[in-house]
């Protein structure tokens, strides 16, 4: 399979050097790699979407698609693998979304572990509804909705992922993109809800590209991704603001080989269309007699 | 022959249990049973009431006076006595005070049996059986089958209330046994008969009792029962769901339903089957939440922002739920929608008997294409509006969206293509209202020149009045959505009195009919105290216009 077959002839209405384009690449070229190396099969391949800049996606990759609500791409994606336990499904959403209009689906997903990818397009913004505050923005943020400065602290996805028993918890940097691709190949792999954070600066409302640039460092193979304590520091390392450089490490801070949610569930086993439904009526209301 | 037993006593002493299991021994004789349920929102103390009533004729409804009272505490007396016909007697423990009572001295028997305080009821049951002079082995074949390991304590018990009675009667087996269930239960087996795959749902009185039954039996029938964190979750997951083919229920009340909308205008959208469940409470809010209401009629017509067909059907009793659910599911899947079982917990978790049960024979396609091809279009402009359905997974990729789309499912913001999909849905409303003609979607009962007209659970109260009413006919709505506005104006047109009958504050049918028909009904029985009719609160409001 080439990568052209993934692409699609919609015009991309991201602006012009958006940094989702790393993301879309990387996305891209990590479901190549993986359908190449018969890890995965296309028709399979399922992406979910929100609402807001990331979730254009959608109309980009060539593949079964279900672009739904703002804050909802979790569930959505829960119920096709509870459909289908067969699809692989990678969600794509932002920050806004799945921080704030979608947090409780998130904590409850990263309890789930059904088998499927969160990708977060985190550029600590709402982009599209031109520049409002998000979870993780950063304190102090000023915007048309808060001119007053963000009071709180941002929330620290990497550290809630991990609180809530995720079973694999990664961060990526949206500008470098083969970086990404492998913790997105890894990520599809992983059986089980694997989460990625993807810093991903917005070049318009929350430029935050040269302080990445800086302070970006790759998680190197003397991080044990086994280890959750040691996964928890790493992830207290950065805590999304800007106010002083402080080293943000990104890579995987934590796997593990836990019971999926399909797993556990013995009719999912014999989804619907591996059996017909054939009820006996007679037995089902001899109960009612 | 007809009798109306009241079994009262505190949250947790069993009076629906035991309601429930004197019911089923009366249907067991061939007699007609309805049960009513009375319980505030509590688990322990309170008061808690069933009323049987108990007839040689069909009945579907209760009433509120009564032959028998069963009094497991004092309250039960203090607040029902009033309400005793005039040959009416208590049957309950010695301590307790009434003006006709059948004492018996409950404690001293259980003590001898060391059996716990639950089983008082069950000799009240010995009791009340004895009197009726109903044989002890039918009663303790009953409770063998109802209690199965635990029977050996309730059938002594039974037999220790049994022999203090005296006899008054002789009753007798008079037919073959009847069915007695509740509209829960139909909603559920109808689900199954419609080929259910997965049932999701958050706990809500009075919708639970569905994801219990259907849980319960989750394995035996391999479909997938979840609960998950909340109803917008729930909601979003169960059209994911239905993307990937399964054939998906969700069930909940007014609240839960609030939180599932924006869902349920993903499915108009994105062009996917989905059944919800909603079973009415007292609203607004909190409300009332153990007892029953028609107060969210024009909510499930207008839930989900937007405008997309919908099917809202609304049965009257279980029989009809069976059948209703099936054509929920059948018409979502066919045309694509969503579709609304609106029940309430009169409904839900009052058991009816009947001679038998049917289902429709309908059929569970999932109107699924087998091959679709290559330039498979998930949005194809049709005739019907009604695009061939494929999966994912199948080999061409499928599309589905919350955003305006061309028939690819690719986003547009064009205007001619926003025209073209919204005519493509709303297509298919004109589709629907012939199909559902062959369903019924209204039924007139009875004869006469006036009518009265409801919809969903005053149905069985509606039936039982107009037997007594006179020049009366009965015309039941079951399809709010499309409104069968035809039928329904014809049937105003040739009546000379014409009432409605709902169980909310302000005849929200009334307005509904009136923007179908441009008919306004003037004369309205309404009852809004959270409490479902009996026949006599019709005929008197009736008498009252």
């Amino acid at each position: 399979m080439k990568i052209e077959k993934l692409s699609t002839k919609e015009e991309i209405t991201w602006c012009p050097g958006c940094s989702n384009n790393g993301i879309l690449q990387a996305s891209k070229e990590a479901i190549v790699g993986l359908v190449n190396k018969n890890k995965i099969k296309a028709k399979d391949v399922t992406i979910v979407t929100g609402v807001g800049c990331s979730p254009k996606i959608f109309d980009y990759v060539n593949v079964n698609g279900f672009y739904g609500l703002h804050g909802r791409v979790l569930p959505v994606c829960l119920g096709i693998k509870n459909g289908n336990p067969k699809l692989t499904v990678i969600g794509f959403a932002g920050d806004g979304g799945t921080y704030a209009e979608g947090i409780a689906h998130f904590i409850h997903a990263c309890r789930y572990n059904a088998n499927f990818t969160m990708i977060v397009h985190n550029n600590q913004v709402f982009s599209l509804t031109t520049g409002q505050a998000t979870p993780t923005s950063e304190k102090g943020f000023v915007d048309g909705s808060t001119p007053l400065g963000i009071k709180e602290k941002p929330l620290n996805p990497i550290v809630l992922a991990l609180e809530s028993g995720a079973s694999f918890v990664a961060r990526g940097y949206a500008l470098d993109v083969p970086h990404l691709k492998n913790l997105i190949k890894q990520a599809i792999a992983h059986k089980g809800f694997a989460f990625v954070d993807v810093l991903q600066p917005c070049l318009i409302f929350h430029n935050t590209t040269p302080y990445f640039q800086k302070n970006i460092y790759k998680l190197d193979k003397s991080h044990d991704i086994s280890d959750l304590e040691r996964a928890l520091q790493k992830a207290k390392e950065w805590d999304y603001c800007f106010d002083k450089d402080t080293k943000i490490p990104i890579g995987i801070f934590y796997k593990k080989r836990k019971p999926t949610f399909e797993e556990q569930w013995p009719q999912l086993k014999k989804p619907w269309y591996n059996i017909k439904r054939e009820i006996d009526w007679e037995r089902i209301i001899e109960k009612f007699k | 022959m007809e009798k109306i037993i009241l079994i009262g006593g505190k949250a947790g002493q069993g009076s629906a249990l035991t309601s429930y299991f004197i019911g089923k021994i009366f249907c067991s004789l061939g007699y007609y049973v309805f049960n009513y349920r009375d319980y505030p929102s509590l688990i322990r103390g309170g008061h808690n009431f069933n009323v049987l009533r108990i007839s040689d004729k069909p009945v579907y409804s209760h009433k509120n006076k009564y032959d028998i009272i069963l009094a497991l505490d004092q309250k039960t007396i203090d607040l029902h006595q009033k309400d005793l016909n005039k040959n009416g007697f208590v049957i309950g423990d010695k301590t307790l005070k009434a003006k006709k009572l059948c004492s018996i001295d409950l404690k001293s028997i259980l003590s001898r049996l060391k059996a716990p305080k639950i089983l008082e009821a069950d000799i009240l049951v010995g009791f009340l059986f004895k009197h009726f002079g109903v044989n002890k082995k039918i009663l303790l074949k009953a409770a063998e089958k109802q209690f199965r390991e635990k029977a050996k304590l309730v059938k002594k018990t039974i037999e220790e209330g049994y022999d203090l009675a005296k006899t008054k009667g002789k009753l007798k087996k008079i037919g073959p046994a009847k069915y007695f269930i509740s509209g829960n239960e139909a909603i559920s087996i109808g689900a199954l008969a419609a080929g259910l795959d997965i049932y999701i749902a958050y706990p809500m009185t009075p919708a639970t009792h569905v994801l219990h039954f259907l849980a319960k039996r989750q394995l035996e029938h391999n479909i997938l029962v979840l609960q998950l964190e909340n109803e917008t979750g729930i909601a979003n997951a169960a059209v994911g769901a239905s993307f990937a083919g399964a054939k998906v229920m969700v069930g909940t009340s007014g609240g839960g339903f609030a939180l599932m909308t924006e869902a349920l205008s993903l499915a108009g959208m994105s062009e996917l089957p989905l059944v919800v469940y909603l079973a009415q409470r007292t609203a607004p809010a909190s409300g009332v939440p153990t007892y029953t209401a028609q107060g969210d009629l024009k909510f499930a017509l207008n839930s989900g922002h937007g405008e997309f067909p919908r099917i809202v059907v609304a049965p009257g009793d279980p029989q009809e739920a069976i059948i209703r659910a099936q054509e929920a599911f059948y018409l979502s899947s066919r045309y694509r929608t969503l579709a609304i079982l609106l029940g309430d917990k009169h409904l839900g978790e009052s058991n009816y008997s009947f001679d038998e049960i049917k289902k429709s024979p309908i059929g569970n396609q999932r109107f699924l294409l087998k091959n679709p091809s290559k330039n498979y279009k998930g949005y194809q402009i049709t005739k019907t509006g009604v695009s061939p359905r494929a999966v994912p997974g199948q080999g061409p990729f499928v599309r589905a969206t919350s955003y305006e789309h061309n028939e690819y499912g690719n986003t547009i913001e064009d205007p001619d293509w926003i025209v073209k999909m919204n005519n493509k849905r709303l297509k298919k409303i004109r589709h629907l209202v012939r199909d559902i003609k062959k369903f019924n979607p209204v039924t007139v009962y009875g004869k006469g020149k006036n009518l009265i007209i409801g919809w969903g659970s005053t149905k069985g109260a509606i039936i039982d009045a107009i037997s007594e009413l006179n020049n009366f006919r009965f015309l039941q709505i079951s399809y709010l959505s499309p409104f069968p506005k035809e039928k329904v104006a014809k049937e105003i047109k040739k009546s000379q009195k014409i009432i409605l009958v709902e169980n909310n504050a302000t005849g929200l049918l009334g307005d509904v009919i009136a923007e179908q028909t441009g008919l306004i009904i003037k004369d309205k029985v309404l009852k809004y105290d959270a409490r479902p009719f009996t026949p006599s609160d019709i005929i008197r409001g009736i008498k009252k216009l």
